[in-house]
């Protein structure tokens, strides 16, 4: 079967379905959104017409776009509303992010919880990226009047590469990684968003006190984010009560659409939280 | 014909010359009253990795096994079925995979010139020697070899000498002892990317403290604290292509110059994270572009008039605030004069050699280049273009390439590793392959 191509979903309905999506896209992806011109109740993205495959290779060399350095940033696209026309500067920075997003669950699900903090999911597969927009657009669109869900976006990004290029140091106060590929194979564990090497790099995105949350249902993977989380200098673990008492870790628990389907066959969760420790004197 | 030295390193006075052919390495004493050459020291990787891959084999194997017997294989009718044991077989690459080459891929000095390391391809190591000028039959010893999991690429080592940091193709760096007795058995990494390590390089900030910097294939140097290698200092943003070398001279220890798959040669101020210039080569090389400079069919334009091209190596000496270099399968060395303070980088001379420059090296306090060239059409003559500082410009010394040629024809005419057919040829160009091309 050729690529792209679906028994039960003909690729040229697809096609076409993408293709005005697309078109949506570039329309209404980076402006603010005026209410005389969304009338009508804009759709809700249809996730079938969005499908692929389920991993992405983060060590290839895709055509990405990224920033040359986190000044070359233009976040003026992705938080319109946050935009101060007469400074000519943004009002906010991103403080909050989702690496490997998904389908946007938890994003949507904190957005009204931090109306005050701009939200960045990350997502390494084009198509998932594009249904994550065309859901933005459409809330947006559909909550013109209370300027809901403008303080979230999504970019299509590899966060294991790039990351340094979109935040400067001691940006972020949250980090979240939620249910993400669990590369099972010991040859493949440097593909895992969690490693040693990567975790130094996440130190340094976020600010001391900064939160980073995991949350798997795979509890091999849980165990070795904890141990190369709580071996990192940078990083130390928290409570199982400040687990509970943490509005972040509830939303999270049930919010994202791994989460729920892990709901739905009755599986488990595993949730660890880690806080960015000061650095230490240089020695 | 004799091979083309593919990599050359040099003490820091030039008395003592490092050569790489295929798997081996052979030393030089140059004196300097009458450019006369001696063999010094020589060692040839004659490492069988069959056994090592042959352990790795096996391993899998039982690893594999292990898993099977956990998931409990079973025939139809619920009996277990029977686990084969048959012997590891070693692979062996099929028509049309890339050919193994048992070889050296480069070597480094210490800063003391007291250690020689050596990083080679397919086995993946690293090879340690002490220097020992006592030793009138071979100034090599081998002290140990250190294997790496993947492919090391760059090296370096502390200023104290102490330890040794390797970056690898992999992304990761690791850092050794260099007087350690054994070999580290499972070396842990102390830094990675998620790209290929191109470089790495160690420096001090104002107040004595290390950093070590590292290149890589997607456009980054970063700048991480030394041994405290999990705090990350900063990034230097600016490279649009790949970086494939980096200097840090040592009379502005802020500065660094870097370059690579792009036409400009960045000079930084590393310790404000400041470009200090950018000088565009584009015009300079120009007359020194082949049609191997073509880009590949794969990416190449409507017109087929895309050229791509790569700086290899920057190299600086110790007191003269000057950096050479050269871009690869080119026969062009270029010498640039540094302001110290402004870091501005301004053309002083180009320099035309016979043939492409496959490597640099310089001798820090003397000021003399050496560039090993690609000479497989010269019927063994200019196998080394030594050139040298004589009144403020730099000239190359005709006569001590002739000396070294007819030297290295009476030494290795008859030498087995070094003769070769046309066809024997070790890869001399590696940067081009460096640049990415997006898939998707």
């Amino acid at each position: 079967m050729r690529a792209g191509m679906s028994l039960d979903d003909p690729s040229s309905r697809r096609q076409s379905y993408r293709a005005k999506k697309e078109e949506n896209r570039k329309e209404l992806k980076h402006v603010k959104i005026d209410a005389e011109v969304v009338a009508e109740k804009v759709e809700l993205p249809k996730k079938r017409y969005y499908r692929q495959r389920a991993h992405s290779n983060p060590f290839s060399d895709h055509q990405l776009e990224y920033p040359l350095s986190p000044n070359d940033m233009d976040w003026r696209k992705l938080y319109p509303y946050f935009y101060d026309e007469s400074k000519g500067d943004m009002t906010k920075e991103v403080t909050i992010a989702d690496i490997g997003c998904g389908f946007g669950g938890l994003l949507i699900d904190l957005s009204p919880a931090f109306p005050d903090k701009l939200i960045l999911g990350m997502e390494i597969r084009v198509q998932v990226t594009n249904y994550v927009e065309d859901r933005i657009i459409a809330l947006r669109a559909n909550n013109v009047k209370t300027n809901a869900y403008q303080n979230i976006n999504v970019l299509r990004g590899n966060a294991m590469k790039f990351l340094p290029n979109f935040f400067h140091q001691a940006q972020l106060e949250k980090m979240f990684f939620c249910f993400p590929d669990p590369h099972f194979k010991q040859r493949k564990h440097k593909a895992r968003i969690i490693t040693n090497t990567l975790l130094s790099e996440y130190a340094y995105v976020l600010k001391e006190g900064g939160i980073i949350y995991t949350i798997t249902d795979v509890l091999d993977l849980h165990e070795w984010m904890a141990k190369h989380l709580t071996e990192h200098p940078l990083f130390e673990r928290l409570s199982q009560e400040w687990e509970d008492q943490d509005e972040c870790v509830k939303i999270m628990r049930h919010a994202t659409e791994e989460g729920k389907k892990v709901e739905r066959k009755k599986g488990d969760k595993y949730v660890a939280c880690f806080k960015r420790l000061p650095t230490p004197e240089i020695i | 014909m004799i091979h083309p030295f593919q990599s050359v390193a040099s003490n820091s006075d030039g008395s003592l010359l490092f050569f790489v052919i295929k798997n081996s390495i052979l030393v030089y004493s140059v004196k300097d009253s009458n450019d006369e050459f001696k063999l010094v020291g020589e060692w040839s990787d004659e490492a069988d990795s069959t056994a090592i891959i042959k352990e790795k084999v096996t391993k899998e194997q039982q690893r594999q096994l292990a898993e099977n017997t956990a998931k409990k294989l079973k025939a139809n009718d619920g009996t277990a079925l029977p686990q084969e044991h048959k012997e590891a077989k070693i692979p062996k690459p099929g028509q049309g995979a890339p050919p193994i080459y048992q070889y050296i891929r480069n070597v480094k000095l210490s800063r003391d010139g007291k250690w020689l390391f050596a990083c080679t391809d397919s086995d993946k190591a690293i090879v340690m020697f002490e220097i020992s000028a006592e030793d009138k039959n071979n100034c090599l010893r081998l002290a140990k070899r250190q294997r790496l999991p993947k492919r090391p690429n760059a090296i370096t080592t502390t200023i104290d000498d102490k330890q040794l940091i390797v970056a690898d193709k992999f992304g990761d760096l690791y850092s050794f002892g260099v007087n350690d007795d054994q070999p580290c058995v499972n070396p842990e990494p102390i830094l990675g990317h998620v790209s290929l390590l191109t470089d790495v390089a160690i420096g001090l900030d104002s107040n004595g403290k290390q950093l070590v910097f590292t290149s890589d294939r997607d456009e980054h140097i970063r700048i991480t604290h030394f041994p405290q290698s999990f705090i990350i200092d900063k990034w230097l943003f600016g490279h649009k292509e790949f970086i494939s070398t980096m200097c840090l001279p040592v009379w502005a220890p802020e500065l660094l110059f870097s370059a690579g798959g792009e036409s400009s040669i960045f000079s930084w101020n590393w310790q404000t994270g400041e470009l200090l210039d950018r000088f565009n080569i584009a015009e300079l090389i120009q007359p020194f572009l082949t049609e191997n400079h073509l880009a590949p069919d794969r990416f190449q334009n409507k017109e087929g008039n895309l050229i791509e091209y790569s700086v290899s190596k920057i190299v600086t000496f110790d007191s003269l605030p000057l950096i050479a270099f050269f871009i690869e399968a080119t026969k062009a060395i270029f010498t640039c004069q540094i302001n110290r303070d402004s870091g501005k980088i301004a053309l002083k001379q180009v320099l035309e050699v016979p043939y492409n420059v496959v490597s640099l090296a310089c001798a820090e306090t003397t000021g003399e280049l050496i560039a090993t060239l690609d000479n497989q059409n010269s019927h063994d003559k200019n196998f080394v273009a030594f050139i040298s500082m004589d009144v403020d410009k730099f000239h190359i010394n005709q006569s001590k390439q002739q000396k070294f040629d007819d030297f290295i024809n009476s030494r290795l005419s008859d030498n087995e590793i070094a003769n070769i057919e046309q066809e024997g040829i070790y890869p001399l160009y590696h940067v081009a392959s460096l640049r990415k091309r997006g898939e998707h």
